[in-house]
């Protein structure tokens, strides 16, 4: 590669860093100069944060066009990376904010030390086994790497950009978004009225509350393992329910337009439990009077519960959106697993199962990884998504 | 005190020869792909016997659900140094076993011992197929325990309601199927198989085809799969034809698990002949004599335009971990001596229906009676003598086969439940196995 | 606006109609109908399940709805061919390690972010706050070669160590500590009283609630380890009964659906006594701790 390339990167880098942090925090001020240069520092070092691991590999002659294009990419996001906190820190540094103060809770400790210790075990656990292995998982998604080879080969991206034209990993992502938002959709509703059944001030509501959140603590191999029974082509319990009542058989495990929905019902059928109970909590946070001067209104029930309940459990229903798409993502694996393999046609086969598939089966590391990050990639859009919209809250689950 | 102290002495003595006396039995780990009663519990069975006999030793028998989970499994505990010592490797894994460096020979960890333990080592004594196969570089590799090859399996019920004899030839199955489906009690669907790349490559090699290059990778390392010729597409096209005419029941099932979704239909009467291990022929048989259907076995049909080359051995083989301490291989090769004895392979072939791998034991079970008896039996070991041996009958040898034979399973797959042409999947499909073993070789060769 | 003085006029009439349906059936009937039916759909796979448990497959291909005879053949396939027991006792062992420790280390960080000001604190927060975002689930195969290389593999350090420390604990406790008034803390350093002895005399026992339901949740979330087991740990000695139920999976050979269901039901039982016991806590940790 000629030495000029990464040259010229990096002084656009520099550019833009330079008139980005000036435009957005520096214009007129009287340390402009300052901001100029640590704008383009910044700029530079963004760029460097993908590129220097990368050696610069994807703009190399041999390389082709979606290679050079995914590598500005991960310019432009190893910028943002870089950028955005810096514009913060130097917003608060001019207006001479400090951004290590201490908020003043009250009603605190002394001790500056202490608190260290109580958060050393998980800090430390926190950067050996989760920050260190995302770096690593990074490395390993450039490389050609199997297990017990006696050498690796550094690959570029190539194991990012050969998934630009594969279809199957395209239909992978079809299928991982159409099953996890049927679980979210089929299990949000069902676990809704279920839970306003349940909240009714019924005799004996406690029995009929566990009876029905029980399936929370079964787990997702279980699901898999019991609906594989009962869903069986030959012998499965709901297709003799079926032929006898109605006279139908339904493929479930062999026809790839209805398999997924042998995954979908088992996944729902477990993670109902845990909805429910949070639709119940919620309800129980709906104020009466509210529903009581509605139904003086001459609300009745169903635009009582459209108009006032709905809107009411949103943030909750919300909160649940994105704990049920986790549990898509990666805990309907054991469920998958069990109950089709990922078959047929693939039709099952989510992106968290083929990264079992081409890792573990395959023995394929590389590849495995780089589509590793790029479901990471998807879990931080979500993650952020719900951190915008409903601020800190607590998230349950895992 | 001195007294007291002398006593503590000698007490501590006493304790600490105790375990020089009672000496600690040496575990020796062994692998294996099976979970049902029938195989994981013959194999605990023989390794109590071995454990009751050899006090020294102390055999730990494990199962795995399938092959690949064992394969996977047996690359993360190398990476973790907790191999046990004996594995049992799937035929494809052949090139993969020896590249990894993780196994030893079974005849280099013999050396020159023709007994161990007082248990005589006869390498000899083997039926042609296996020693030819379990032979690489002139050695004799690993150890040959479950030795199979794909027969077919009829319900003479439906053929002789139908009156047609049990089909040679792919025309023939389609005869066959004609008139068992005009039948008034027809089964749902005529015939199936487990959808498993390892019946494509049967009758690959049936049609004396190669699978990869360099004489199926047996001359040198195989570079390049050659599978998408003229004999692989007319493998799929003829599948394809008889899905769509309605006589191949396929149940989506892909690898493991296809193989029982094949039994259970057999053994419901849904279907009437199907494609199958020889290593279950012991469980067939005994369907049909528990539902009231007879079932005869016959050799795997072939295509009629290539005419019958010869048919692949399957199932798998018994690897000695490398590296080992000295008193658990020797613990591990009496064991694997020991579980293969003409005694063993005899009752081994007769529990299951994988062939009677000893001349010796084909010897005694002869003059049991025991073939004239049960007939079925010695459909897999006549197909494979029969045979005659090219590079294409002997079996590929490749690096990442496992991982090639998921890409024709899935070929397979794609062209059953799709209306794709049958040519052009089987040609991505080569093209896909192209990449890893391209890749594979990159980590591996010179 | 019509019916506006109907409205007012209905509570003269009620409570007599009311008051005569009440002896006959049970009040709000349907309802009691409608969840008994959600109960029992609910509930029909696991009651099935443990039917099929006690019988063999010819029992289930012809669909019998009574207990078969062969528990005791099945029990012995599961416990004595499987080994089921002793994957169960494993799974045991860790997710109460694990429970136990995840609670311990997020309470001792609800009380450094509620009860200390420390320089970075934001920084700290950040830190922890960003793991939200990493399920261990996309990093195995680094966290493999990671675990291997401390030497690890096959350990149940492997299946706990990485597994202590929580996010989602850390952040449980803040909030639920920041929501108790601050009179509290300030009462007890009159006292003299050290963060420690804060902790453990005052703030755990008004905690309860939020301990049960992070331990029903951690709990069923180690008993449902899956994946990672299958890369880390080979040999059954130290497996997970997750992994473990694969045993009884036939791979190449009929499926016999009896064991299968006997383990699966068997594999749930401590997972579902966890959240039986902790039941109360559970629901009103939830509660009491949810966002406004």
């Amino acid at each position: 590669m000629q030495g000029w390339i990464p040259a010229l990167i990096l002084g656009i880098a520099a550019l833009l860093g330079a008139v980005f942090l000036y435009n957005t925090v520096g214009r007129g001020h009287r340390a402009s100069l300052i901001v100029l240069g640590a704008g383009a520092l910044t700029g530079v070092a963004g760029a460097l944060l993908f590129m220097l691991p990368l050696n610069f590999c994807t703009f190399e002659q041999e390389h082709d066009i979606i290679d050079q294009v995914f590598g500005v990419l991960l310019i432009a996001i190893g910028m943002a990376i870089t950028l955005l906190p810096a514009r913060w820190v130097l917003t608060r540094l001019l207006n001479k904010q400090s951004f290590l103060a201490v908020d003043a809770s009250p009603g605190a400790f002394k001790g500056i030390i202490l608190p260290f210790v109580f958060l050393a075990p998980t800090l430390i656990i926190l950067a050996v086994f989760l920050y260190y292995p995302s770096l690593e998982t990074f490395r390993l998604s450039t490389l050609l790497a199997r297990l017990g080879a006696p050498r690796t080969a550094f690959v570029c991206v190539d194991n990012f950009t050969r998934l630009v034209d594969d279809s199957t990993y395209f239909n992978t992502v079809v299928v991982t978004l159409l099953i996890s938002l049927a679980i979210v959709v089929i299990g949000l509703i069902l676990s809704l009225f279920v839970a306003v059944l349940a909240y009714q001030p019924v005799k004996g509501a406690r029995i009929y509350r566990t009876l029905l959140i029980w399936p929370y603590a079964i787990s997702p191999v279980v699901a898999g393992v019991i609906f594989l029974l009962m869903f069986n082509p030959t012998g499965g319990i709901i297709n003799y329910g079926l032929d006898s009542v109605f006279g139908i058989q339904i493929p479930w495990l062999n026809d790839p337009s209805v398999a997924p929905w042998a995954v979908i019902l088992a996944s729902v059928w477990k993670s109902m439990g845990y909805n429910i109970l949070f639709y119940i909590a919620g309800l129980q946070n709906v104020p009466k009077d509210l529903l009581e001067a509605a139904s003086i209104d001459g609300a009745n029930l169903v635009r009582r519960f459209l108009q006032i309940t709905i809107p009411l459990l949103s943030p909750i229903t919300f909160f649940l959106v994105i704990t049920n798409l986790t549990y898509a993502f990666f805990e309907t694996f054991g469920t998958i697993d069990y109950l089709t393999g990922g078959g047929p046609l693939n039709s099952t086969t989510t992106m968290m199962y083929r990264i079992y598939q081409i890792g573990i089966r395959n023995n394929d590391l590389g590849k495995a990884a780089a589509e590793s990050i790029i479901l990471f990639v998807m879990v931080i859009g979500l993650t952020v998504i719900q951190f915008r919209t409903s601020g800190n809250q607590v998230t349950y689950g895992a | 005190m001195k007294r007291f102290s002398l006593l503590l002495a000698a007490v501590a003595m006493l304790l600490s020869a105790i375990p020089a006396f009672a000496q600690e039995p040496v575990d020796v780990n062994v692998w294996i792909a099976f979970t049902d009663a029938g195989r994981l519990g013959w194999a605990q069975d023989r390794a109590a016997e071995f454990n009751e006999m050899f006090p020294q030793y102390n055999v730990i028998i494990e199962g795995y659900a399938n092959y690949e989970e064992l394969f996977a499994a047996t690359a993360l505990a190398a990476e973790q140094d907790s191999l046990p010592a004996i594995v049992q490797y799937f035929e494809v894994a052949t090139q993969d076993a020896r590249d990894s460096g993780y196994f030893t020979s079974i005849a280099e960890a013999l050396g020159d011992r023709t007994e161990i333990n007082g248990l005589s080592v006869n390498l000899d004594d083997y039926v042609a197929p296996v020693s030819a196969y379990y032979t690489l570089d002139g050695e004799f590799t690993s150890m040959p325990w479950n030795t199979s090859s794909a027969i077919w399996f009829n319900n003479m019920n439906y053929l002789n309601e139908a009156g047609v004899e049990i089909p040679t030839t792919w025309a023939e199955v389609e005869a066959a199927c004609e008139a068992i489906m005009a039948l008034e009690n027809a089964p749902e669907y005529c015939f199936t198989f487990p959808n498993h790349g390892w019946f494509f490559e049967q009758w690959l090699a049936q049609q004396d085809a190669e699978f990869a290059n360099n004489g199926n990778g047996r001359d040198a390392r195989a570079t390049e799969v050659t599978f998408a010729n003229e004999a692989g597409v007319a493998v799929l096209e003829w599948l394809n034809d008889m899905m769509d005419k309605g006589y191949l029941y396929y149940s989506g099932a892909q690898g493991g698990a296809s193989w029982a979704t094949v039994d259970q239909a057999f053994s419901s009467q849904q279907i009437a002949m199907a494609a199958y291990s020889s290593s279950d022929t012991a469980t067939y048989t005994q369907v049909g004599v528990d539902n009231g259907f007879e079932v005869v076995a016959s050799f795997l049909p072939y295509n009629d335009a290539t005419g019958w080359t010869g048919n692949l051995i399957g199932g798998a083989s018994l690897w000695l971990t490398a590296g080992l301490p000295e008193e658990v291989e020797d613990g591990a090769l009496s064991f694997l001596v020991y579980m293969t004895n003409t005694e063993n392979a005899a009752s081994w072939h007769q529990v299951t229906g994988y062939i009677a791998i000893r001349e010796s034991a084909v010897e005694a079970l002869s003059d049991e009676g025991w073939f004239e008896e049960n007939p079925n039996f010695r459909v897999a070991s006549d197909q494979l003598s029969q045979s005659t041996v090219t590079t294409a009958t002997a079996g590929a040898i490749l690096g990442a086969f496992p991982s090639i034979r998921n890409v024709v399973t899935q070929a397979i797959d794609t062209v059953l439940l799709t209306d794709e042409d049958p040519a052009t999947v089987l040609q991505s499909a080569q093209e896909e196995a192209n990449t890893m073993l391209e890749e594979y070789n990159l980590l591996y060769s010179e | 606006m019509a019916t506006y003085p109907q409205e007012q006029a209905r509570p003269a009439v009620r409570p007599t109609l009311s008051e005569r349906l009440r002896g006959l059936v049970p009040e709000r009937w349907y309802i009691h109908v409608l969840l008994w039916i959600v109960c029992f759909i609910i509930g029909f796979p696991l009651f099935y399940a443990i039917l099929v448990a006690t019988q063999t497959n010819s029992d289930i291909y012809a669909y019998r709805f009574l207990p078969g005879s062969s528990l005791p053949e099945n029990w012995n396939v599961v416990m004595n061919i499987a080994k089921l027991g002793g994957y169960m006792v494993n799974s045991l062992f860790i997710a109460i390690v694990v429970t136990v420790g995840k609670v311990v280390l997020s309470l001792l960080a609800g009380l450094a972010f509620v009860y200390f000001r420390f320089p970075g604190k934001w920084l700290v927060f950040g830190f922890v706050l960003i793991t939200l975002m990493m399920p261990t689930e996309i990093l195995i195969l680094a966290l493999f070669r990671l675990v291997n290389s401390l030497g690890w593999g096959n350990t149940y350090l492997a299946l706990i160590v990485p597994f202590l420390a929580s996010a989602t604990g850390s952040f449980l406790f803040r909030q639920h500590f920041a929501n108790i008034p601050s009179e509290l803390s300030e009462a007890a350093q009159l006292d003299g009283a050290t963060p420690m002895q804060f902790l453990l005399r005052i703030l755990i026992p008004i905690s309860w609630n939020t301990i049960g339901a992070l331990t029903v949740i951690q709990f069923v979330y180690v008993w449902n380890f899956y994946i990672w087991p299958v890369l880390i740990i080979n040999g059954q000695e130290r497996q997970v009964v997750q992994v473990g139920l694969r045993t009884l999976m036939g791979g190449d050979t009929q499926t016999r659906y009896g064991p299968m269901m006997l383990g699966a039901v068997i594999a749930s039982i401590p997972p579902v006594i966890v959240f039986l016991l902790l039941q109360k806590q559970f629901m009103s940790g939830f509660t009491l701790t949810r966002d406004k």
